[in-house]
């Protein structure tokens, strides 16, 4: 499990651009949205395109979106649950 | 028709940029494009995470802008963006292509799609500095003050703006041709075709 | 005393058909120019789209195998408008080209005959200057969605005040291609079904393409339209998504009407996208300016969002409704869908009509709103 989250902290830095993070500064638990990472409508975007290219799941529903990008740690449970 | 003055203006070319002809930093040429506005953003000293998501026009944009703001600043919320280059957003237009045409895994980023419209970076700014104002970008085939001088007096007469900040802003992968200056009424430099062809083409050491 | 500018002559192509009046009929028809597109050239899914068949009309242009699909629909624009009104085409005409991607799908494509460089907007503008002779440089504007209205606002903001020029051409397009379909697919911004402007059960915005063109004039000819006010003002909010308060599109309402002189409005053209976001905004803005009960259209329930061309396209439709007297209804609409209650035209139907404003928004947060009214 934590190698995913260790997985999934090393692509969010990159997809999204957060040069000023590294793989430690983020914990799996931080509101990635809202106050904790500060993260906006098209980070949101980038991460279903994400979830889409690296582990084959296609999200459409905003919604759900929403709560499977809380934390890395209900992304990684996401993507454990639904990969392919 | 009031006189107005270019009261603050920036010029990045090459690996160099210099504010009110004063070098703020200057990198070998060889220096990859994007590691020189990562190490320009690094000498502004601010926080600022969004600056690392932005193009390369976008980020150009921003320093030339943030480095003039600390001159004649900071802008009033209706200072007019007045923009224009070459080859528009082709940097992102280049990027989003090759992610879409990719052989394997074609796959489209919004935040690169967002950056493929050269106004994108007049919004940035306007983020920044709370600007409410009017932005045009024009493309033209080379920097054009013969027309560009006229329309920005006739926007500051029109009295909806009462600053505007303009000029040429090519930047491409490896390359950036960057001039931009604020303009207002307060003193400074006489807003003239002749004047501004003659910061546009300005040498440094 | 800043001098007068009006619309005195406009022309259209789109999925419809050629020419201005012909699109008015059209409209009040209740045609719509919006169908399913199946090409996995376009994209990998079927979309809804406006989409123009370009085979019944290529060889009007002379010389067509030299100019890219969207240039030859400007050449036809271009050529029908100056045919019609018989504009000099000499130094004291001004031409602004308005459009969002121009030539992109020319971009990384190894099956086009034409040469990358053609992708660059001034060299796509060359190719239409040299077709036609102008004096003056085309002044292209690419400024997101409100290029085609920004257009417009530059060509008269120097036509007011520069002895140079007489008078203006302005025209705006932008075609489909894959490169902005899938952009906006990645943005999910697209409907699976026709577009519902302002709609309870809107679900995204349909791509169009088409070709608009105004002719502005300092001299009021029979049907001409003053342009009395404008207001450009950006959200310095978020680069894609609008203002939750709607406060650039409000700032520029505010400024266009105080410059118009505070008119009563009769209808207002809308940007009305269908997405959510962007018909809740105009929806508050429009709230926040006391214009929520003027009677609103959008027309991208017919033709789809067709970028560059869109501010013109909109206000040419606009302008054919003053003149005819005509409201025209707001296609894809059915049910309440704003937060704030909007009075969307359902049906067309004639009326005593004099004022209209259109607005529109655009990435970056950029907007703007244009008060027209019948001289």
């Amino acid at each position: 499990m934590s190698e995913l989250t260790q997985e999934l902290k090393a692509k969010i830095i990159t997809q999204l651009n957060l040069e000023d993070l590294t793989v430690d500064d983020l914990d799996d638990h931080t509101p990635l949205f809202g106050d904790g990472l500060g993260l906006d409508s098209i980070d949101a975007l980038e991460l279903i395109v994400m979830l889409d290219k690296s582990y084959g799941i296609k999200l459409s529903d905003p919604k759900e979106g929403r709560k499977v990008f809380e934390t890395v740690q209900t992304m990684a449970d996401f993507i454990e649950a639904n990969r392919k | 028709m009031h006189a107005y003055h270019i009261q603050s203006h920036c010029l990045i070319r090459g690996r160099s940029i210099t504010v009110n002809g004063n070098t703020f930093l200057e990198m070998d040429p060889s220096t990859a494009l994007n590691d020189f506005l990562k190490a320009a953003y690094r000498e502004l000293h601010i926080d600022y995470p969004k600056f690392h998501k932005m193009d390369g026009l976008s980020k150009a944009i921003f320093i030339a802008a943030e480095l003039m703001a600390r001159i004649s600043g900071p802008y009033s919320s209706d200072t007019a963006l007045i923009f224009s280059n070459y080859s528009s957003s082709y940097i992102a237009d280049s990027k989003h292509a090759a992610d879409i045409f990719a052989t394997e895994h074609p796959t489209a980023s919004p935040a690169t799609f967002v950056y493929t419209l050269p106004n994108i970076a007049m919004g940035e700014i306007s983020i920044r500095h709370q600007l409410h104002s009017e932005n045009v970008f024009f493309i033209f085939d080379s920097y054009f003050p013969e027309f560009l001088v006229p329309y920005i007096h006739s926007v500051l007469d029109g009295q909806k703006a009462t600053d505007t900040i303009s000029g040429w802003t090519e930047v491409t992968e490896q390359t950036c041709d960057l001039l931009l200056y604020h303009t207002g009424t307060g003193g400074g430099i006489p807003h003239t075709v002749a004047e501004v062809k003659r910061l546009y083409n300005e040498e440094h050491e | 005393m800043k001098r007068e500018v009006f619309v005195v002559g406009d022309y259209l192509i789109s999925p419809l058909g050629r020419g201005s009046e012909y699109h008015f009929q059209q409209l009040l028809g209740g045609h719509t120019a919006i169908s399913p597109v199946v090409d996995p050239q376009l994209a990998d899914h079927p979309i809804y789209a406006a989409r123009i068949d370009e085979a019944a009309w290529l060889s009007d242009i002379s010389d067509n195998t030299r100019y890219t699909r969207l240039e030859k629909l400007f050449i036809l624009a271009l050529q029908a408008l100056i045919d019609r009104h018989g504009i000099p085409l000499d130094d004291r005409t001004l031409v602004v080209l308005s459009t969002t991607k121009g030539n992109i799908a020319l971009l990384h494509n190894r099956e086009s005959p034409f040469p990358e460089a053609r992708v660059y907007l001034p060299v796509m503008a060359d190719e239409i200057q040299r077709y036609f002779g102008f004096e003056n440089r085309i002044i292209t504007v690419s400024n997101a969605c409100i290029s085609g209205s920004l257009a417009i606002s530059v060509a008269r903001q120097l036509l007011q005040t520069d002895d140079r020029y007489e008078r203006a051409i302005v025209l705006g397009g932008d075609e489909l291609s894959t490169f902005i379909v899938s952009g906006f697919d990645a943005f999910q911004a697209l409907a699976d079904e026709p577009c519902r402007p302002f709609d309870r059960d809107r679900k995204g915005l349909n791509l169009g393409e088409a070709v608009a063109a105004v002719y502005l004039s300092k001299v009021p000819e029979e049907g001409a339209v003053r342009i009395m006010g404008v207001g450009s003002c950006n959200d310095a909010n978020h680069i894609s998504g609008p203002s939750r308060t709607g406060e650039g599109l409000y700032r520029s309402i505010q400024v266009a009407m105080r410059e118009a002189g505070n008119p009563a409005l009769d209808f207002i053209s809308a940007h009305g996208t269908a997405t959510a976001y962007n018909d809740e905004m105009e929806a508050i803005a429009l709230d926040r300016c006391g214009l929520s009960a003027v009677p609103l259209h959008s027309l991208k329930g017919c033709f789809g969002h067709t970028l560059g061309a869109s501010g013109l396209l909109e206000t040419v439709v606009a302008i054919h409704s003053l003149r005819n007297n005509h409201l025209v209804a707001s296609p894809g609409f059915q049910h309440q869908g704003t937060s704030i209650k909007l009075n969307v035209i359902t049906q067309p139907r004639p009326r005593p009509l004099t004022t209209f404003l259109k607005t529109a928004s655009g990435f970056g947060g950029c907007n703007i709103a244009t008060v027209f009214q019948k001289v």
